[in-house]
């Protein structure tokens, strides 16, 4: 049995990250933790669970400095009907909406999509195209991480073995627009073949691209960037940035494929004002 | 009597049960002192249990037993009835499937037996294996004729097809794939078992047929038939994998035993890939001749699918074939492969979901070469009589079906290039459906209560379609009560034989013998009065009295049943029937058919496809409640769908695993994408086909879909999709 330590607050969280037991596991929302451990996968590596569902501090959604903030243990239910979110941000609000179903959305996390760094997770790339920004804390302190520094290698995060996810914080630039669209094989409750997130100034003079399924990594794009913005040949470019592989999902060839078709449909729609991504 | 009741669109009369959670499923079930099994399964795909160590799992407080192989009890019969799957019952230590039960852990509580089951550890010695069909094509054979085609012959020739095809003005002749499929019914297989005593046993299983779960499980623990009861009162669908019962069902009876308790075991979602069965892989070539004006010439149709190294399913994916077209020169052949993985079942409309899509994408293909209409190419060679067989059919509306499908969906052939709306390709197509009528020996008994109420039973399982609610309407305009005096009752082994629900035949079979049973009842009650000294009724003619909401009227006197009934002493009367297919049926050729349309759009730079719209018109004899027709015919058609577009159970090859095990992984269409579904009935007359006149309309929405929607594709996009499902990445 691996013994489950269920917190209320912060400091109560860090005195346990203080004690560092051997196997240490965050518990948040649950909704890839879970299913990880019921397919027993990295189960033996679990030595204690530290549940922070219930602590407050790390929920709720702010406007502050030109910062849109949003608590790590923020839901995607929460973001959906946040009328800041949507009014800053729709894009997150949208991309929110497409995670999972009902039941995942309520329990799902911001900070556990983050944490768990897969390369399919669907907010991601949106995170690096709006540079957020991830405040990390533990007993050693607070610091500021941006999201391009955060994800390291496949699964793989800059998160210390004592720290959490706090918060995440998106710059709202006056011009800038968030936009993306999400593949996968059916119209809702499926997990993407590939994702591509763009922020962009009019007339394409700032742009940000990031990927999500085609690199061990969620990944941002600067070859496609500086095409993009060069008036060069965006679809080359971004070839040189991905390395998609072939997995149950999808191909090689169709991720990068389809991934540079989505890519040009969003830069070429930047121009428009913003709209819920036409679903295929 | 005219039928008032039957036909009328009445909602589930346990809707409300199921959706109050009154409805107990059989994973639901309580029994007092029960135990709790979950199974461990082996990993490689073929090979021998080494060892098993339970010993962390048996110290865990709570755990009554770990069952390996080593110290199960041994059956007194391993061997299954005919016509029944092979189990794998912890009885030897050979593993021949990924996903096979290996060990089996009883506890205390649900939770503690999952527990101590990730303490069990399995070594296995693995030896090389196969799940790939090109590894062992060259090993292909031809199958006994079994039940799943009917008992027919695996080959079939008429006339000379090599000759039809030489002298066709224009051939088709390629290869279809259609891939292994999972059921996947929301319910899980669940079964308890409960000894009373060391030679009784009940069981409350998820299943399509009971009778079919007494008889497995008399044979193989060598008990008297009659010492074992089976139940199940609700099924959260089945669509073939509970046709038959699997390891777990056996595997629950033997714990049960073992323990000395009661023993409950439901699979999880990923123990119901493999070991209860699926759709085999189909490999399909279709050789297809036409003269100028679209009149086939020749038709060869060639199968092969696959089935596991013990046991012989086979997809009658040709049959299909033999019963559609017009056509003088005609083969069809199946044949088996044989592979490392578990044993492939039924799965709604086994045989004609796979088959239709390979011969109606062909005749699609041929419609496009001859430049024709695929609708008039069809009509052109339409089969007034079964071509094979040389039989009239029974009755035949597939003309009228593609009429009022073409009508109602607005079908206009359009030969030139696809059509494009809103930056997406837009094309149409069709495709015939057709699912055999089955008519199976039921039973049912009628009994009239003196409370003027009837109780009508049968041992046939309700799926989830409504079986209860349409013998219900069927008893109520049998005996001549209103629907809220009759109550039927199923799933029960205690109770009049009936056949497994399975091949659309329960409507048919079940309902034939309920008519007959009520029937018989109300002439029994009738003949009574008119021979009963109190009754107003004495000494009238049996013929001349007029029944209506169980008051018997006759030259302006009445009496009721419940009346008839108190003065025979109170005691119920009853009435059995037994109904069954006879000799005069053998003459006809018995089938439902359809038409399927669609349109469907394509997104040129994704490869998504979307089905905007799907119209299906279908002749399935009487209907017998057109509300809970229409669910089920749209329920096929949405499985339709996801043949076409989504589902699939993939394999890691390397390891003989089914990595697709999950509903996250295994696709099934969402909400999201199933938009305008259209089914319509032509209601027919038919006599012949069973004494209910009901063809079965449980899988017939499924056969012709996927079609459909390849041959939009198409017409879409110019690209012919031949292996099935059309995901994207096969249209860019
Ligand atoms: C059916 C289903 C459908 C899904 N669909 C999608 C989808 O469409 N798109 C998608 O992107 N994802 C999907 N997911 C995955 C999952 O829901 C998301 O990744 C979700 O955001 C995870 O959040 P959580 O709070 O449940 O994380 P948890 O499972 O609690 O945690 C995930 C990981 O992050 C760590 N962690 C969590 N919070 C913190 C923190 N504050 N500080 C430090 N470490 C932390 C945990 O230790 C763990 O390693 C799906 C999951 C399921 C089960």
């Amino acid at each position: 049995m691996i013994p489950v330590t269920s917190v209320k607050t912060l400091p109560e969280a860090y005195a346990l990250l203080q004690a560092r037991p051997p196997g240490l596991r965050v518990l948040a929302g649950g909704t890839d933790l879970m299913v990880a451990i019921n397919a027993r996968v990295g189960l033996d590596r679990i030595g204690h669970v530290l549940d922070i569902w219930n602590v407050r501090e790390l929920r709720g959604i702010a406007l502050q400095d030109n910062f849109l903030r949003i608590g790590a243990l923020t839901t995607y239910t929460e973001i959906i009907h946040s009328t800041l979110v949507n009014t800053q941000l729709p894009a997150l609000a949208a991309v929110s909406r497409e995670v999972g179903a009902w039941a995942i959305q309520n329990r799902g996390t911001l900070g556990g999509n983050v944490c768990n760094a897969s390369p399919a997770g669907d907010t991601l790339p949106l995170l690096l195209a709006a540079d957020a920004r991830f405040l990390l804390g533990g007993p050693r302190g607070e610091r500021t991480v941006v999201a391009e520094e955060f994800f390291l290698a496949y699964r793989k995060t800059a998160l210390g073995a004592d720290e959490l996810l706090l918060r995440v914080d998106f710059p709202l630039p006056d011009a800038a627009r968030l936009a993306y669209r999400k593949v996968g094989t059916r119209r809702a409750q499926s997990i993407s073949k590939t994702l591509i997130a763009v922020r962009a100034t009019p007339g394409l003079r700032e742009v940000r691209i990031a990927a999500g399924c085609v690199a061990p990594i969620p990944l941002r794009c600067r070859r496609a960037e500086q095409a993009a913005m060069s008036g060069g040949d965006v679809r080359a470019a971004l070839q040189l940035d991905i390395s998609p592989i072939n997995d149950i999902r999808s191909t090689i060839e169709y991720r990068r494929l389809v991934s540079a078709n989505v890519l040009l449909q969003l830069l070429k729609n930047m121009g428009t004002p913003y709209s819920l991504p036409g679903r295929p | 009597m005219k039928p008032t009741i039957t036909g009328q669109p009445l909602a589930r009369i346990d809707g409300h049960a199921k959706v109050t959670g009154a409805a107990r499923y059989s994973a639901e079930v309580q029994i007092s002192g029960v135990a709790y099994g979950v199974l461990v399964t082996s990993a490689c795909a073929r090979g021998r249990i080494l060892a098993i160590e339970t010993n962390d799992a048996e110290r865990e407080p709570g755990v009554l037993a770990v069952i390996t192989p080593k110290n199960a009890l041994r059956l007194p019969d391993t061997k299954v009835p005919e016509n029944d799957r092979v189990v794998q019952v912890l009885q030897d230590d050979r593993i021949v499937y990924s996903n096979q039960p290996v060990a089996l852990v009883v506890a205390e509580t649900l939770e503690g037996a999952m527990h101590a089951a990730l303490l069990v550890k399995v070594h296995e010695e693995k030896e090389p294996a196969t799940v790939r069909l090109d590894d062992e094509i060259k090993n292909a054979f031809e199958p006994e004729p079994q039940s799943a085609s009917g008992k027919k012959s695996a080959d079939q020739v008429r006339g000379d097809p090599a000759r039809g095809l030489r002298e066709a003005a224009m051939r088709i002749d390629e290869t279809y794939q259609t891939p292994y499929e999972t059921h996947n019914p929301l319910e899980p297989h669940a079964t308890t078992a409960v000894w009373n005593g060391p030679d009784r046993l009940t069981v409350y299983d998820a299943t399509q047929g009971v009778f079919g779960v007494r008889k497995k499980l008399a044979k193989m623990f060598a008990l008297p038939t009659g010492n074992v009861r089976v139940l199940t009162k609700f099924v959260g669908g089945g669509f073939g994998c509970k046709g038959t019962p699997w390891s777990h069902v056996i595997l629950a009876a033997l714990a049960a035993k073992q323990v000395g308790r009661p023993v409950k075991l439901v699979l999880t979602r990923p123990q119901m890939f493999g070991m209860v069965g699926g759709r085999p892989l189909t490999r399909q070539r279709l050789s297809v001749g036409a003269n100028k004006q679209g009149k086939l010439t020749a038709l060869r149709h060639e199968s092969v699918s696959t089935t596991s190294r013990f046991d012989d399913f086979l997809e009658p994916a040709a049959s299909v074939s033999r019963h559609s077209y017009a056509c003088e020169n005609m083969a069809t052949s199946h044949r088996l492969v044989r592979l490392d993985i578990a044993t492939p079942t039924y799965m709604r409309a086994p045989g004609e979901a796979t088959g239709g899509f390979a011969l109606e994408s062909a005749i699609d293909e041929l419609a496009h070469a001859l430049k024709m209409d695929p609708l008039a190419l069809r009509l052109a060679s339409y089969a007034e009589t079964d071509p094979t067989e040389d039989k009239p059919f029974s009755s035949k509306s597939l003309r009228k079906c593609y009429a009022e499908g073409a009508r109602r969906f607005g079908w206009a052939w359009n030969k030139r290039s696809p059509a494009r709306a809103d930056g997406m390709l837009v094309g149409v197509g069709m495709a015939t459906s057709s699912y055999p009528a089955y008519f199976s020996k039921a039973e049912a008994l009628a009994r009239m209560l003196p409370d003027g109420t009837a109780l009508v039973t049968s041992g046939a399982v309700d799926l989830g379609g409504g079986t209860y609610t349409v013998m219900s309407q069927v008893a109520a305009d049998a005996i001549g009560l209103p629907m809220d005096r009759v109550r039927f009752d199923l799933g029960d082994s205690e109770m009049p034989e009936a056949p497994r629900s399975g091949g659309s035949q329960t409507a048919a079979s079940c309902a034939s013998a309920v008519l007959l049973a009520g029937r018989a009842l109300r002439d029994k009650l009738v003949r009574m009065a008119v021979a009963d000294a109190g009754s107003p009724l004495l000494g009238a003619r049996p013929d001349e009295v007029l029944i209506e909401n169980g008051r018997m009227t006759a030259n302006g006197r009445t009496d009721s049943f419940a009346d008839v009934v108190k003065r025979a002493g109170g005691a119920p009367v009853e009435e059995r029937a037994r109904a069954g297919p006879d000799e005069a049926r053998k003459k006809w050729s018995l089938h439902s058919f359809g038409a399927q349309f669609v349109e469907v759009l394509v997104d040129p730079d994704l490869g998504h496809v979307r089905v905007k719209r799907l119209v299906g018109v279908f002749a399935g004899g009487r209907i017998l409640n057109a509300r809970l027709a229409r669910s089920q015919l749209m329920g096929g058609m949405v499985w339709g769908i996801g043949m076409a577009l989504h589902e699939e159970t993939v394999y890691d090859e390397k390891i003989g695993r089914i990595m697709t095990r999950d509903l996250a992984d295994y696709h099934v269409p969402a909400h999201a994408d199933v938009q305008v579904i259209e089914p319509y009935f032509i209601e027919e007359e038919d006599v012949h086909v069973d004494p209910a006149g009901v063809k079965g309309i449980g899988e017939i929405g499924i056969t012709g879909t996927a079609a459909a929607i390849a041959n939009a594709v198409f017409n879409a996009t110019g690209k012919r999709v031949r292996s099935l499902p059309i995901t994207p990445d096969k249209l860019l």
